[in-house]
């Protein structure tokens, strides 16, 4: 394989890319604004910005951080929200794994949604070890140009939109938005559910338990749901 | 939280996500049966936390002590959850429900937004 071939695979993800800045874009402009709105500096935001890499925790952060959440809480929750890195960093390891170090730090570094859902495509999957790395190398490195430019430009534009437009309620509805991406079968829905009802039963308790109690509340239901039903059907049977 | 602190916690969840990154890249062939077993919680989690983080804060109107019920909020939410149910993206149940938000303020108190 000649490195020419490579570099055109490169170019493809860049390209594959620039469709979905669309959605970027906004997400990103949400991100900067709302740390200006929050009172950060703008180098502050920006220094988030590169450390997450990851714009729904930086959303559940600013949430937490404004709800005058605990340390811990803030940090576990916004990891816990990063945890589908986990399912993509499996996905991705047969192909990044071999690599040294060097290659395989930065590139793991730069998963992200958009990634995974561009290199998973059966079209992809077809395609030789090299040529489906060089395609994701030019896919994430875009993807990350993008997002760091969107968050730049929403921190520049960030004092200039008014108060009353109640861009922070952007923030709930963009993780109501992912929520009914995420839930694709009927157990989700009643863990969604669960932990929804759950968050606001318990939104009296201190420091913010309970959020966490209610996300544990919907995990459990989801572990044992299962299990119950299958039990209920069986003594029926 | 002073800007020290913040930048603790930047720091810390940085460095918690990048791990989360590298997991398995870096654990290769060795975390094969772990992933199947902690699979299902893996799955169980995105829809457990994102609903936590959210319904509340569409639910009830922000910044309280009250916890008075926002019915223009719970509209929008339920516009986004519409459009999202068709569109897979973030983007445009946002934009729907952000107008739908607008519109219904303008409406009940007659003001432009």
């Amino acid at each position: 394989m000649h490195f020419s071939n490579y570099r055109q695979q490169f170019w493809e993800g860049v390209r594959d890319l620039l469709p979905l800045v669309s959605g970027v874009l906004p997400f990103g402009l949400i991100a900067g604004a709302t740390g200006v709105a929050l009172g950060m500096s703008p180098e502050m935001i920006m220094g988030m910005t590169v450390l997450f890499y990851a714009g729904s925790a930086q959303l559940a952060a600013y949430q937490l951080i404004q709800d005058n959440a605990p340390f811990v809480i803030i940090v576990l929750t916004s990891v816990v929200v990063n945890l589908r890195f986990a399912i993509y960093s499996a996905t991705f390891a047969p192909l990044i794994a071999p690599l040294k170090a060097r290659y395989r730090y930065p590139l793991a570094y730069l998963l992200s949604d958009q990634a995974y859902g561009l290199c998973n495509v059966p079209e992809q999957l077809d395609r030789s070890t090299g040529e489906r790395l060089w395609y994701l190398t030019g896919v994430a490195t875009s993807m990350c140009v993008a997002w760091i430019l969107s968050v730049l430009l929403g921190v520049a534009l960030g004092t200039s939109i008014p108060a009353h437009w109640s861009l922070e309620f952007t923030i709930p509805l963009a993780f109501l938005a992912m929520l009914v991406s995420t839930i694709t079968s009927r157990l989700l829905f009643i863990v969604a559910v669960v932990a929804g009802l759950g968050a606001i039963a318990f939104q009296l308790l201190p420091y913010n338990l309970g959020f966490t109690l209610a996300v544990i509340a919907g995990v459990c239901c989801g572990i044992w749901l299962p299990g119950l039903v299958r039990r209920g059907g069986q003594s029926n049977g | 939280m002073d800007n020290l602190t913040l930048w603790g916690l930047f720091f810390a969840v940085g460095l918690g996500t990048y791990l989360v990154r590298l997991s398995f890249i870096q654990l290769h062939g060795s975390t094969q049966a772990l992933l199947e077993r902690s699979k299902t919680i893996l799955m169980l989690l995105p829809p457990a936390i994102l609903a936590a983080l959210c319904i509340p804060a569409i639910v009830f109107q922000r910044p309280t002590t009250e916890y008075q019920l926002d019915w223009i909020q719970i509209l929008a939410g339920l516009v986004t959850v519409l459009i999202a149910h068709f569109s897979r993206s973030v983007f445009w149940p946002v934009v729907g429900g952000m107008l739908c938000l607008w519109l219904a303020r303008w409406l009940i108190s007659g003001n432009a937004v």
